[in-house]
């Protein structure tokens, strides 16, 4: 695997005509698309979300990127462009493939990073943790971070949440460039894993999230651990009791500084207690990767994922089910209490989670068969193992818990997760352990280059980058008519947010909608389709949501957004089909009052 | 320790450590507060920390600059929040000493080789 091919670098070299045209035409793509994206109107009217409202120059910038690259990797027979060019249409890459929607709009996508923000912004304000407000605070290290850098920093929270999705792609190529290094030294090959793996990540998982960050750390142990932890396997001769210890004492280290692998492995225990504190599924997956790695007798330090079982284990058996004690000044209850004062739970309540049957306090393992509605269980990295990569981000379908019978068990990214990606993250991995040692153990020394030189049929390689790039916009901005937000929809969850009392509930139509960036404890949070499940008809609805609101000790304030609408008619609710009856039916109840409202919105304070 | 035998890239990151430190917890205009605090916070720890180990390969070195000290910032503020003691300029200070204690781990090891 670690074998190398002979370096073909252009580093030393002058610059050439091609590879200044190349850079120039990655310059005119980016202008192109950004061009084209600034034009788009919100919101996006279409089922087919941004792909059917982007303006045909963005195509063509799409189209002249991947033709220039196919060009600039084709290069010469010294190897492909200079290093700068293929950095160059990288970004370009990133940013037309990534940013599209932040040059659309300054609003970020979905719903989820508005909540991060939030909890970001009530770690800041309570300045210290306690693990019974949701799952999210049992892993609290991305959110520690993303605190320290909003708060030292002034950056604007929603801008950094708008970007997000370019940053994290720039910092797993960049861990991903390092990798492959490791793997293969042609950069022919190099550049084209960089560039199919920005075109197959249609997961859309790369927002403000702590599973976009852990997969970054992941990937840097991956590096760590093919790098200067890495261990070269002697011939594997079979499995054999004798051969196979014969074959286990026959490692050496690939690296042949002591210092520099117990530094190494050093950071690497670092990464890994971060991961472990940061997300729910990424540490399993690492160990799943480090273990692979290990028994295919690639890596140095053996008991490395004995390791990260003991972090792993020590994580989940204490910060994230244990209660903290420790004072958490200034924090409002949801559904009621006064500032600073923590009440105690009832005995009922003791008693269901004397069970690991609280709300918020459910073992850890209980998320692994818990529905997918747990907060944060969304994400899981993919791994690499042994030359394969499957897949940039198959943060459903490549983890076992959330794949099953090639569906994926959450809900929220079926539509992005077909069956069809599931099988192919299967069919990643090797079909039997023996040719998976075997392969592992015996690394071809001498490889046939799979890229030759004057690299041929440039034409049908450039179509198929084109047509992967539209698949990925497609995939990712496939439900912009909903998870696009307009102005008028965060002035009214401003005006919400405004609106509601302290310990009030907030009530929203469906999911998704950008709220809870503030005031996360402060109030209750639920939506209609949560309240009412299968039917949304007003005779049955309406009232489920009425005595909801008013049985809250401080009343609630409901709000019905365009963006969360669209959502239940694309998901095909029954009842769906407009929420205007059910708000007529509201306004004449007693305490219903229509605060707010425009174009996209209204917003209703139910008093008690 | 011989002063003279420490390189001036470790002298200029300890010393940067400490003013920009300072610059921060003082404040500036949120452009270069913006700049001087992923300095101070992310990357004068990460190059402090990465250049504790031999690391001679470029790409590795610099991809280990950005996870170094992201990672140790995540630890750090774990860790106060979790002992109800986190204040960005906890943060601040907490990250100007790791890069400061790097450099002079890094001192020592230029003053032995």
């Amino acid at each position: 695997m670690t074998g190398t091919l002979e370096a073909t670098t252009r580093t030393k070299e002058r610059w050439k005509s091609r590879d200044v045209w190349c850079g120039l035409a990655g310059a005119v793509s980016l202008a192109l698309a950004v061009g084209a994206a600034s034009t788009v109107a919100v919101p996006v009217n279409s089922d087919l979300g941004l792909v059917a409202v982007l303006p045909f120059p963005f195509w063509v910038g799409v189209l002249l990127l991947n033709v220039a690259f196919v060009v600039a990797l084709r290069g010469d027979a010294a190897g492909p462009a200079r290093r700068p060019v293929m950095i160059w249409l990288t970004v370009v890459l990133v940013l037309v493939l990534f940013g599209t929607a932040a040059f659309a709009t300054d609003v970020p996508r979905g719903e989820i990073a508005f909540r991060h923000l939030g909890i970001a912004d009530a770690l800041s304000h309570t300045q210290g943790i306690d693990p019974d407000i949701d799952g999210y605070f049992n892993w609290p290290g991305f959110f520690a971070l993303l605190a320290t850098v909003l708060q030292a920093t002034g950056l604007d929270p929603v801008a950094l949440a708008l970007w997000a999705p370019v940053l994290n792609m720039g910092l797993w190529l960049a861990a991903l460039a390092v990798l492959t290094g490791y793997l293969t030294r042609d950069p022919r090959r190099r550049w084209l894993a960089l560039w199919l793996f920005c075109l197959g990540n249609w997961h859309d998982q790369d927002y403000l999230s702590p599973q976009a960050f852990g997969f970054f750390l992941h990937l840097v142990v991956i590096a760590l651990l093919l790098g200067p932890l890495a261990a070269r396997a002697p011939q594997f001769h079979g499995f054999r009791r004798a051969d196979l210890a014969a074959w286990w004492r026959g490692r050496s280290p690939a690296e042949p500084r002591p210092g520099y692998r117990v530094g190494a492995l050093v950071i690497t225990l670092l990464l890994i207690i971060v991961i472990g504190a940061s997300h729910q599924l990424t540490p399993f997956m690492l160990l799943i990767g480090v273990t692979a790695l290990t028994l295919s007798g690639r890596v140095w330090p053996s008991r490395l994922p004995l390791i990260t079982i003991v972090v792993l284990s020590l994580w989940l058996a204490y910060p994230a089910s244990i209660p903290f004690r420790a004072p958490t000044p200034g924090r409002r209850w949801a559904g009621g209490g006064d500032r600073g004062e923590r009440p105690r739970p009832r005995a009922r309540d003791r008693r269901a989670r004397a069970r690991g049957a609280g709300p918020g306090r459910s073992h850890p393992c209980a998320l692994w068969g818990s529905p997918p509605s747990a907060p944060g269980a969304t994400g899981a990295e993919g791994v690499s193992i042994s030359g394969w990569y499957c897949s940039p981000s198959p943060h459903c379908c490549s983890s076992p818990p959330r794949c099953t019978a090639g569906r994926c068990s959450s809900a929220s990214h079926c539509s992005r997760c077909p069956s069809s990606r599931c099988r192919r993250a299967r069919s990643c991995f090797p079909r039997t352990a023996a040719n998976f040692l075997r392969s592992a153990a015996n690394p071809p020394r001498q490889q046939t280059p799979l890229l030759p030189a004057p690299w041929a049929n440039g034409l049908p390689r450039a179509l198929t980058c084109v047509l992967l790039s539209v698949l990925t916009v497609t995939g990712r901005f496939g439900n912009a008519r909903y998870d696009v937000f307009t102005h008028d929809e965060i002035d009214a969850v401003a005006a919400m947010q405004r609106l509601a009392p302290p310990g009030s509930a907030i009530i929203s139509a469906a999911h998704p909608t950008p709220w809870r960036s503030e005031a996360y404890l402060d109030h209750r949070s639920r939506t209609i389709d949560d309240l009412c499940r299968s039917d949304l008809s007003t005779a049955r609805c309406g009232p489920l949501v009425y005595d909801y609101a008013r049985h809250n000790a401080a009343g609630a304030v409901l709000l019905i957004t365009r963006s969360s609408e669209a959502s239940l008619v694309l998901q095909g609710v029954p009842g769906a089909g407009g929420f205007s009856e059910l708000e007529k039916w509201l306004s004449a109840q007693n305490g219903v009052e229509l605060m707010f409202s425009n174009v996209d919105a209204r917003v209703y304070r139910v008093t008690p | 320790m011989n002063i003279g035998s420490v390189s001036r890239l470790t002298l200029a990151l300890g010393l940067s450590a400490v003013a920009l430190s300072l610059i921060t917890l003082v404040g500036l205009p949120t452009p270069l507060q913006t700049i001087a605090a992923i300095a101070v916070l992310i990357l004068l720890p990460g190059h402090a920390l990465a250049r504790l180990t031999q690391v001679t390969d470029l790409a590795l070195a610099a991809l280990l600059v950005l996870a170094l000290g992201l990672a140790a910032l995540t630890a750090v503020s774990t860790a106060m929040f979790y002992l109800a003691v986190w204040s960005w300029q906890a943060c601040i200070v907490s990250m100007g000493v790791i890069t400061v204690l790097a450099c002079m781990a890094r001192a020592r090891q230029e003053a032995t080789t």
